[in-house]
């Protein structure tokens, strides 16, 4: 199992566009993906599941990924996070 | 990939509703507005329905998305002008329609089959926005 905290910093937050990169990103890999904050935890591979933990710009959140391709997988999200979704 | 069509009483909220998921969509994903009647006044016509069902078809089916009562009898309509080998690829999502469409979408966008994005669709029902 991989995990990695993350801080979004992109203006949206994990909404709308930014959410849905996000979870086509996760579905690129095999490993299981979740990602958890303030004690709700949601599959990364859901759009209705990331959209409704309505994670705000400055927010924390953890990434979990089991599987074989675990290390890719939180690798590229933690880089889709930090590139703020090419919003700036 | 599954190709969606959004059915409207109104052709700018088709479009609009279009507009918005194209921006989670993929290039080459098909999403199709409907709405309206052929002469732009307000309400849905089965044909452009069924025209825009054939225009969004790929072999992984095709999910039409429905705002309020006479969208479902067009759409139902639309499906009965259809052939039946594209028929039974068609589904039509018990959803909200804006916030089902995006759903499908994204579902739609990492290669689900369809009844996974006809499930995120409806899923969309049970969304919460204030949390």
């Amino acid at each position: 199992m991989t995990e990695i905290q993350l801080v979004l910093t992109n203006p949206t937050g994990l909404h709308a566009r930014p959410a849905s990169q996000f979870v086509q990103t996760a579905s690129k890999f095999k490993s299981k993906v979740k990602i958890s904050a303030g004690g709700k935890q949601v599959d990364a591979k859901s759009i209705l599941g990331v959209m409704t933990m309505g994670l705000r710009s400055g927010t924390a959140f953890t990434v979990t990924a089991d599987g074989e391709d675990e290390v890719e997988c939180v690798a590229a999200l933690a880089s889709l996070v930090e590139s703020k979704f090419g919003e700036e | 990939m599954v190709g969606i069509v959004v059915v409207s009483h109104s052709a700018k909220v088709a479009e609009g509703i279009r507009e918005l998921a194209l921006q989670m969509a993929k290039p080459e994903q098909k999403i199709i507005a409907a709405g309206g009647m052929a002469d732009g006044s307000i309400g849905t016509d089965a044909m452009r329905v069924s025209e825009a069902i054939v225009d969004a078809m790929t072999d992984a089916g095709v999910i039409v998305m429905v705002d309020l009562g006479s969208a479902v009898l067009s759409t139902d309509t639309a499906l009965e002008i259809l052939d039946e080998n594209l028929r039974a690829r068609v589904r039509i999502a018990d959803a909200p329609i804006l916030e089902g469409t995006i759903g499908a979408v994204v579902e739609a966008s990492v290669g689900s089959p369809l009844e996974q994005v006809l499930a995120t669709a409806e899923g969309a029902r049970e969304m919460r926005k204030c949390l």
